[in-house]
């Protein structure tokens, strides 16, 4: 028998999606890596002709060096953004790696080849833990890890006691602060590596998918037969791995680790400002990793030019608070479908009466 | 009660009958009891010299009192489903502008009292951003959270302000009244009373707790949920500014560096305490017995031997254990926990199962 | 992670053809199956039989178990009891993967795309055809081969789109073209229809006619019997969570259909004649229009008088009352008793006497896990008793008790929260609510929506006493038979626009369903 031919008469096209009429300023934002690194460039450029050192090559490798543990994080941080979750715990994953590896390291000259997989291997076991209270006690995921970042923190504390690591082999050193070639540092490589394989999982495989699947949908993703919770996990896991890589680029990348190590940068909340900027978003189901790649590096950019300009350098974290409050306001913006004068005009005949939005699924 | 009586329903008795809100809070009183019965009789040292020694138990107060004023006041924020992240760092500020307008020539109680009401005011404006355009509390208040630190060791320079009058220091920080019950924590008892009632007891709290439940449905029956958000936030920052003075009168020095490293015990306190972090459900009794549960935890196990690393392990663990806890008793009512487990396990969807059959 | 790829693709599935044309007929039944939620009883050893090449459609109430039932069907549910038995074997502990797998797919009422992604995307997720690298996913094929599946289906859109610009009616038509990509030959359809317009109802059946010829297995469910009556081959009756009764279409009528439906003849309720050419206007709506939603609508209502508001869905029924009460904006003047109400919002308007009950109780209506009493008070906070700046338990308790009592609400305490109550008893809560506002105008959407028959009366009873207490009464109601009992007169809305006006004795059955398709009387 023949198929069921000859076809339907076509649906007319129902409400006509905006998408025709973006724009110019739609289309630039729309392209969030694009964006980026124009900023990117443009702070480097600006401040380079301000102060000719900000361009030297050593302070080029420097800055690409310096932003590694953070990219690896923000990495990771997008792909549970992707999959509606956050983790909090990344800082202190992140130091129980560091502080682990560093003392072997320090007492036994340990390879920075074995160092690796059990740094990874760290990473993914504290990050199925988060997973697994995720999906089988279904506590919210910022709960879960503003839980697991402490007691991780306390693990950290505890393997340390009260040393901490100083020396590391001259072979960390190298990987942590010299170049490959010119003016690449050896540290680039695996903050790139890690950034190229997971935007190739994520756009290319039917893993990566599922991510943004569960993470737009959760109930649609169960309903079309992927299997939600393993996906959750998966997510969790793989955000664990990479802050423990991010746990072994910081100790090289510093010489040495401590209690402290991470949770007093509060690395954790510069990972999901990173992750944010670089166009993920916490509701889910959008974004990417090269988008907080760039992010990363452009949050490391941007701060080193304010010192660089003779801004004080307490106000580092002010200025990534308001890049956080202009990407959230850019991303509020582009999903809004209405021009920016609209929008703003509706805001304000708004005033006291709102129209409410329909909570759909979980919110965080 | 006028209502008819429904068709044959057992009705629940004891413990089984009372609500979710009020088992929780029953569960953390025990807690809290059997915390002071280990101490008190395991710790020889848990008492220290009496009540009026610094090193007992009204005395360890002044460790951990101003982190429960924070926890109250990130409680309105988690009550209508937003969360407030700046609040540790809004404390550094507060202390931080306090002081500098103290040595500035103010006196000290006007600038205690303009610090609060700025703080106050900062609140109001990120209320204002997050209901104006409709972003995440969590991402603003975060974004917050940065300028404020930012803003706080900026303005007190390379030397944190010290040197605040002895008064001052007395009545927020570490003085006592009648050499025993500690002034911070008439603070803290006035600022509970009055949490207590504005959640419980007033129109804005009953508001906030419906928008928490449902912000649609609230905002179908008339509540004025922007209005009511943005409260919350103003309540938030004024909360933790007084914290912050209780912090700088305590170390006798404003720090910015404080702040921050107590919004996460805040919040732990806060959700032990049983408010639903996606709003609505709790009780403030609850979150006021769950800060002290937290606070003299660690007081109490660093007094038994136990190092502060451990300390903070435990509270980690309580957090995560108790939530678990929590979770499986409210969903899972009636059924063995076998099979609760085994439902959970299997590739069930991610939200709760439905609870009403109405669109069958 | 990996692992969690491999286990839910296993080697060899792929896409099926857009055409269905590889597929086996079967039958699919479901013997004895229980099921409930929370202790309330959805389905009690129910039975029903699906046979290849015919729509079967379950009919019944709301809250009958129809949607259980083929949810249990689909996998989404797990029964209590009952065997599923797909062609002679027998499935065993079925979730939406393996139904899928052995060829069964549900479109769910309201579709749940993922929003985020591309309209392929959502077509192939679950079942992402294969490149030839280990795990890799094959985008090009993909691409190509989306537009055939949505040209079998009727969908004509770019496969590029995201989910979110799609519209209801091209969602569920989506949802056909998964099927299809899923191999299935199994399809149900919960209430599909029942956000579509006609025309996208038409376009809907087509294809379910077509899927018949090849020889699918389709189930449907609808509440338009009339829709009933025109795609069924077969018609069973649920009615408390049983079956009660198999008919055929063309053997039965639509008031044995109905009665099998209620269980019992309907007790015939008279129209009420009233003379309300004295009363003064209470409402008046002036030109109010809302870009896309509608335009120019303009009526105005009496104190006591029931006024009508007639449409489909999506005609805008629900949009004008929205904004009259001040949900979303719109242009255009509305005067409460005299006075013009601008600034509109929710709170302004409960406090100039006008109150709407929306017709999605469960998000916009109850707080599900609030106790019944604080669901009473919820819209009358500001004015509750206080002392001071305090509010008095006693005193609010005493309030809602007699709130309650007044629209006769069931319940075992004023203490248990809302969700534990049945769909009636919420929406009599809902009823205590607003009456409690003391309004002036009342806006009432689907007021019986979700209730069961006894509450239905009621709700009628309660909506006649609010009317002879002098109180403008603007009803909205997909139920033509409501209007007609309960109104005095009658609007139609079509596309956005008041088309005609019946009043009196003249408001019947035929007329409005002609009136709510936009034709014009005389």
């Amino acid at each position: 028998m023949t198929g069921i031919s000859p076809s339907l008469p076509p649906m007319p096209a129902g409400r006509a999606p905006a998408r025709q009429r973006r724009s110019a300023l739609r289309r630039l934002l729309a392209q969030r890596e694009l964006l980026l690194v124009a900023l990117t460039l443009a702070v480097f450029l600006v401040t380079f002709a301000v102060n000719s050192g900000f361009g030297t090559s050593g302070n080029i490798s420097f800055l690409l060096a310096d932003a590694m543990p953070l990219a690896i994080l923000a990495v990771g941080q997008s792909i549970v953004c992707i999959v509606r979750g956050i983790d909090l715990s990344v800082a202190s994953i992140l130091g129980v790696a560091a502080v682990s590896t560093g003392f072997l390291a320090q007492d036994h000259n340990a390879s920075v080849w074995l160092m690796l997989p059990l740094a990874l291997a760290i990473g993914v076991c504290l990050g199925l833990i988060n997973g697994l209270f995720v999906v089988l006690a279904r506590i919210p995921p910022i709960i879960v890890t503003l839980g697991t970042l402490i007691v991780y923190q306390g693990v950290q504390l505890l393997i340390c006691g009260s040393r901490t690591v100083v020396t590391v082999p001259t072979f960390y050193i190298t990987l942590g602060n010299r170049n490959l070639f010119s003016d690449i540092p050896y540290m680039l490589v695996p903050g790139l590596l890690v950034t190229v394989l997971m935007a190739i999982l994520l756009r290319r495989t039917s893993w990566g998918r599922s991510l943004y699947a569960v993470g737009s949908n959760a109930d649609a993703a169960f309903r079309a037969g992927i299997r939600v919770n393993a996906v959750l996990l998966s997510a969790y896991a793989v955000c664990g791995m990479l802050a423990g890589l991010g746990g072994l680029a910081f100790l090289v990348h510093y010489d040495s680790a401590n209690g402290q190590s991470g949770i007093e940068t509060n690395i954790q909340l510069w990972s999901i400002a990173a992750a944010l900027i670089g166009g993920t978003t916490l509701t889910g189901g959008k974004g990417g990793v090269v988008g907080s790649f760039i992010a990363a590096l452009f949050l490391e950019v941007t701060i080193e030019a304010v010192i660089v300009l003779g801004v004080p350098q307490v106000w580092d974290s002010a200025a990534v608070g308001i890049l956080l409050l202009a990407a959230i306001l850019v991303d509020r913006y582009q999903s809004s479908g209405t021009s920016l004068r609209q929008l703003l005009a509706a805001t304000l005949a708004r005033g006291a009466q709102q129209r409410p939005e329909r909570v759909t699924g979980e919110r965080r | 009660m006028s209502v008819a009586t429904q068709p044959a329903k057992p009705t629940r008795r004891g413990w089984r009958a009372l609500d979710t809100n009020t088992r929780w809070l029953l569960s953390l009183v025990g807690i809290l009891v059997a915390e002071l019965l280990y101490f008190n009789l395991g710790v020889s040292t848990f008492w220290g010299g009496g009540w009026g020694n610094p090193n007992s138990l009204l005395g360890y107060g002044e460790y951990f009192l101003f982190t429960s004023m924070m926890a109250l006041g990130v409680m309105f924020v988690i009550f209508a489903g937003d969360i407030d992240l700046s609040v540790g760092a809004m404390s550094g500020f507060a202390g931080v502008m306090m002081a500098e307008f103290h040595l500035g020539g103010m006196n000290i109680w006007l600038a205690v009292v303009l610090s609060v009401v700025l703080c106050a005011v900062i609140g109001l404006i990120q209320g204002l951003i997050i209901t104006f355009f409709k972003l995440e509390s969590l991402l603003v208040t975060l974004a917050g959270w940065f300028i404020l630190q930012s803003a706080a060791v900026a303005w007190e320079g390379p030397v944190p302000p010290y040197n605040l009058p002895s008064g001052f220091e007395s009545a927020l920080g570490t003085g006592t009244i009648g050499g025993t019950i500690p002034s911070q924590l008439i603070v803290f008892a006035v600022l509970a009373v009055l949490a207590t009632l504005i959640v419980h007891r007033s129109r804005f709290g009953r508001q906030l707790v419906l928008i928490g439940h449902n912000r649609d449905a609230a905002a179908y029956a008339g509540v004025r949920v922007s209005l009511t958000r943005i409260r919350a936030f103003v309540l938030s920052a004024t909360f933790a500014a007084i914290a912050g003075m209780c912090v700088a009168a305590t170390y006798g020095t404003a720090r910015d560096d404080l702040g921050p490293t107590l919004l996460l015990p805040a919040i732990t306190a806060v959700v032990l305490g049983g408010v639903d972090i996606f709003g609505g459900a709790g009780l403030v009794p609850g979150v006021i017995v769950a800060s002290f549960i937290l606070g003299w935890l660690t007081p109490g196990l660093l007094q038994d031997g136990v190092s502060d690393t451990w300390t903070s392990i435990a509270i980690g663990i309580l957090l995560l254990g108790s939530l678990t806890a929590k979770g499986m008793s409210d969903r899972g009512q009636g059924t063995l926990l076998r099979e609760r487990l085994r439902a959970r396990l299997g590739t069930g969807p991610p939200t709760s199962p439905p609870t009403s059959v109405d669109s069958a | 992670m990996s692992i969690a790829v491999r286990r839910h693709q296993p080697a060899g599935v792929r896409p099926g053809p857009p055409d269905g044309s590889d597929y086996v007929p079967s039958s699919y039944e479901a013997r004895q199956i229980a099921k409930s939620f929370a202790g309330a009883r959805a389905l009690t050893g129910a039975s029903v039989r699906f046979e290849p090449g015919t729509i079967h459609t379950l009919v019944g109430e709301n809250g009958a178990g129809k949607s259980t039932m083929l949810k249990v069907m689909a996998g989404v549910h797990r029964p209590d009891a009952g065997e599923l038995i797909l062609g002679g074997e027998q499935l065993r502990s079925l979730t939406p993967r393996t139904a899928q797998q052995h060829g069964i797919y549900l479109v769910p009422q309201e579709p749940t795309l993922m929003a985020t992604l591309s309209a392929v995307e959502n077509l192939f997720v679950g079942i992402l055809p294969r490149a030839r690298l280990p795990f890799s996913v094959d985008w090009r094929a993909m691409t190509q081969t989306a537009g055939s599946y949505f040209e079998q289906v009727g969908l004509d859109v770019d496969p590029r789109q995201p989910a979110s610009t799609l519209s209801i009616a091209q969602q569920q038509l989506l949802e056909c073209a998964r099927a299809l990509v899923h191999r299935c030959n199994v399809i149900f359809f919960d209430e599909p229809t029942s956000s579509l317009t006609a025309h996208e109802t038409e376009v809907l059946f087509d294809l379910m006619r077509r899927l018949r010829g090849r020889s699918f297995t389709l189930g449907f469910i609808s509440h338009r019997l009339d829709e009933v009556f025109e795609i069924s081959d077969r018609i069973t009756v649920l009615r408390d969570a049983q079956i009660v009764a198999e008919f055929l279409p063309d053997k039965v009528t639509r008031e044995e259909l109905v009665t099998a439906m209620v269980g019992k003849e309907i007790a015939k309720r008279e129209r009420r004649h009233r003379d309300l050419s004295g009363a003064e206007t209470a409402l008046e709506v002036d030109g109010l229009s809302a870009s896309r939603a509608f335009s120019e609508i303009s009526f105005s209502v009496r104190r006591g008088e029931v006024l009508g508001l007639a449409g489909l869905v999506g005609s805008g029924r629900t949009e004008i009352a929205e904004s009259i009460f001040g949900v979303r904006p719109a242009t255009g003047g509305v005067v409460l008793e005299g006075r013009p109400f601008r600034r509109r919002s929710p709170a302004s308007a409960i406090a100039a006497g006008l109150i709407y009950l929306p017709e999605d109780r469960g998000h916009h209506g109850v707080f599900a896990n609030v106790e019944l009493e604080r669901n009473i008070t919820a819209a009358t906070v500001g004015v509750l008793p206080r002392f001071g700046p305090l509010l008095r338990p006693a005193a609010e308790k005493e309030i809602a008790a007699k709130a309650a009592e007044r629209t006769r609400v069931r319940a075992a305490s004023l203490q248990i929260p809302i969700k534990s109550l049945s769909g009636g008893n919420q929406q009599r809560a809902m009823f205590s609510r607003w009456l409690l506002a003391e309004p002036k105008v009342a806006i009432f959407d689907e007021p019986t929506r979700g209730v069961d028959v006894g509450a239905k009366a009621d709700i009628y009873s309660i909506i006649d006493s609010i009317s002879d207490s002098g109180i403008a009464i603007v009803i909205i109601s997909s139920e033509l038979e409501e209007l007609v009992l309960l109104c005095d007169r009658v609007i139609a809305i079509y596309e956005g626009r008041v088309v005609s006006e019946v009043a009196g004795d003249e408001i019947t059955l035929e007329r409005l369903g002609s009136m709510i398709v936009g034709e014009v009387a005389k």
